[in-house]
């Protein structure tokens, strides 16, 4: 990988932070209070907050024995995760067990609220607010990787676009909290599929979870589409242009929103084994029009789309082949399509693409600017699916007017991992010239 | 070099040394900002990251005043009996206020330095003594709401950018040229942090940081 692919804190705070996250935009992701109050005005899901405490009074005035089994005490503008206290269980002598199987007593819960009012655990020693929030346990998929705590997904959201995600595993190590300074695991994530790829745990790469047999790559995390979508929401509504948005995923009510960070840190980067700078510069000017189509594009150019070592089996195709395109209304409409080695994406016709309803403008991803001898174009780009020699791909393809070639579809390298193409062309499959 | 040119900032120090400012002042003044241009550079391009740039820079200039070697024993017992404080206050879990704990840190950081000057007679100005202590602040300051481990090693980096600057306050080469030619070395700093502000690119450490990632394919 090059130097310049690397996202360092120079060109996070240079030309990111600075440049896309207003000053208002930053105070909101500073505070969880606000934080939640501006999600929730957006209809984007966020645990709930059960109480705020402002004043010291608001100590005192409140009943503290009516407190659920489970819940989190905050601060609200606390740093690093630090003055958490998260309870997962009502004792029979009426005090409670935090998930790091600590007692705590209804007069630990004060002196700590109180504490976080002095601001003990705020930047700078600034008085601070604190709150009661709804407990999100562990999703049953993650049990066997995360030690006691629930684990949460960062994802870095620029443009409106989900760029950079990764899964943070709690340890033992790390006390149970998901925070890679604490002793957290990374791990990186296929932002297309969802799948884990590869960890990182206090530096190093790891290919177990520490002392098990379990393997920390391809863990299928649920509910994908709407964890990206979430955080693509979440930006949008606080109107940070460059964020981490750390989200959890509850066992009932699917993926929330737990906090923003305006600077979000750089070590997502070597969780992944990506440089974010180049995804960044890649998606900077595209126009997106909401969450889904963010969502979209970010799967279109983000799915790893490195071929596997060995095919199970070469697919032997000839240099025109009849393939099926899935139809908006989901038919496979069959065409013949040219087999182009030559041509690194593949294409299709516009008209045709109209025809199967698959070229409309909410699918469009982006434009691609094309040089011709009719001078500077811009080419729609969207989203097809497509049974080639028996196998199904999910691939773009740039919409052009094919109404004077031969084929209607071609089907460029991007497409043709694991496939033989033969030369020859079948007598029937051949097409004259339209001229 | 340009011993011929004498600019309005030249004669004006030189008027003004004549009427009494000690030449010294007027140094460190003039060196001042190449020292906060070296501490901006070391943490931007290099990637020592430090306490802040006043910091370092103050432990320089008391380091000037009390010779290297005292000056960094004096810091490290300030620094310690400090932490040493703080971690006491945590652990009994006395609740203090700001101010007055502030008051008692600053009260031990005194003892502390009584306690050493007792037992290594040093020959140090009270001003050197006084930047040194009054740092104690800052240091709490910063460590709270950090790990140990991250606290310890900012300081450590702190005191070598300090060092570093010392080395550029106390180089003889680097003080007569400001003195004989301020406006050249005044323009060229201004220019030189203007630069510095503008450049993105990844700090020497920062490549170190993600060595694996350029090694990868």
């Amino acid at each position: 990988m090059k130097l310049s692919n690397i996202l360092g804190l120079n060109a996070r705070t240079q030309l990111y932070t600075y440049r896309y996250n207003s000053r208002r935009s930053k105070n909101i992701a500073d505070s969880k209070i606000q934080t939640a109050r501006v999600l929730r005005t957006a209809g984007v899901a966020n645990p709930k907050i059960y109480k705020k405490f402002r004043r010291a009074e608001d100590i005192y005035d409140f009943d503290w024995e009516s407190l659920p089994d489970k819940f989190a005490l905050k601060p609200s503008r606390g740093l690093g995760g630090e003055g958490i206290i998260v309870v997962k269980k009502r004792l029979k002598n009426g005090n409670w067990l935090t998930t790091q199987k600590k007692r705590i007593s209804v007069d630990d819960l004060k002196l700590h609220t109180s504490d976080i009012l002095e601001g003990a655990y705020s930047m700078g020693n600034i008085p601070d607010v604190a709150f009661i929030q709804e407990y999100v346990g562990r999703h049953k998929v993650f049990r066997r990787w995360a030690y006691r705590g629930t684990p949460d997904i960062r994802i870095i959201v620029f443009n409106k676009i989900p760029v950079l995600a990764m899964l943070r595993l709690p340890t033992r190590q790390s006390g149970g909290r998901a925070n890679l300074h604490q002793g957290a695991i990374g791990v990186g994530m296929d932002i297309g599929t969802g799948t884990t790829t590869r960890a990182i745990w206090g530096g190093e790469q790891i290919v177990f979870k520490p002392d098990t047999k379990y393997k920390l790559r391809g863990i299928k995390v649920p509910m994908w589409n709407r964890i990206l979508d979430t955080a693509v929401r979440a930006s949008i509504a606080s109107g940070l242009g460059y964020c981490g948005v750390d989200m959890v995923l509850h066992p009932d009510k699917g993926p929330m929103v737990l906090e923003l960070n305006a600077q979000p840190g750089l070590q997502i980067q070597l969780a992944n084994g990506v440089g974010l700078k180049r995804r960044l510069e890649r998606v900077d000017e595209l126009e997106v029009r909401d969450s889904e189509h963010g969502v979209a594009i970010a799967k279109a150019l983000f799915t790893s789309h490195a071929l596997p070592q060995r095919f199970e089996e070469v697919i032997k195709i000839k240099a025109v082949e009849e393939i099926r395109i899935k139809s908006s209304e989901g038919k496979k409409k069959k065409v013949t399509a040219k087999i182009d080695t030559g041509a690194w994406s593949s294409a299709i016709d516009k008209k045709f693409a109209k025809a199967l309803g698959i070229l409309t403008k909410d699918k469009i991803l982006w434009y691609k600017d094309k040089l011709s001898s009719l001078g500077k174009e811009s080419r729609p780009v969207i989203p097809v699916i497509l049974w080639l020699g028996g196998k199904k791909i999910k691939t773009n393809m740039t919409v052009a007017d094919r109404k004077l070639l031969r084929y209607d579809v071609l089907i460029g390298r991007i497409d043709l991992g694991g496939f033989l193409v033969s030369p020859e062309i079948d007598k029937k499959d051949l097409v004259k010239a339209k001229w | 070099m340009l011993q011929n040119f004498s600019g309005p900032i030249r004669l004006a120090i030189e008027k003004a040394i004549g009427a009494g400012v000690p030449a010294n002042t007027i140094v460190l003044l003039l060196l001042l900002p190449i020292v906060a241009f070296v501490i901006a550079f070391s943490r931007n391009v290099v990637g020592i990251r430090g306490f802040g740039i006043f910091l370092p820079a103050a432990l320089a200039v008391a380091f000037v005043a009390t010779g290297p070697v005292a000056g960094i024993g004096l810091f490290l017992v300030i620094v310690i009996v400090s932490t040493v404080v703080r971690l006491t206050l945590r652990k009994f879990k006395l609740k203090l206020q700001y101010l007055p704990r502030m008051a008692l840190i600053l009260w031990a950081a005194v003892l502390g330095v009584l306690g050493s000057l007792f037992l290594v007679p040093l020959d140090v100005s009270i001003f050197a003594v006084l930047i040194l202590i009054l740092l104690t602040e800052d240091f709490t300051r910063v460590q709270i709401g950090k790990s140990v481990k991250t606290a310890l090693s900012l300081t450590m980096e702190t005191l070598i950018l300090a060092l570093i600057s010392y080395f550029f306050l106390t180089l003889e080469l680097l003080q007569n040229f400001v003195l004989a030619n301020p406006e050249i070395s005044l323009l060229a700093v201004g220019i030189l942090d203007f630069l510095l502000a503008k450049y993105s690119g990844l700090r020497l450490m920062e490549i170190y940081r993600f060595r694996k990632l350029v090694s990868s394919k």
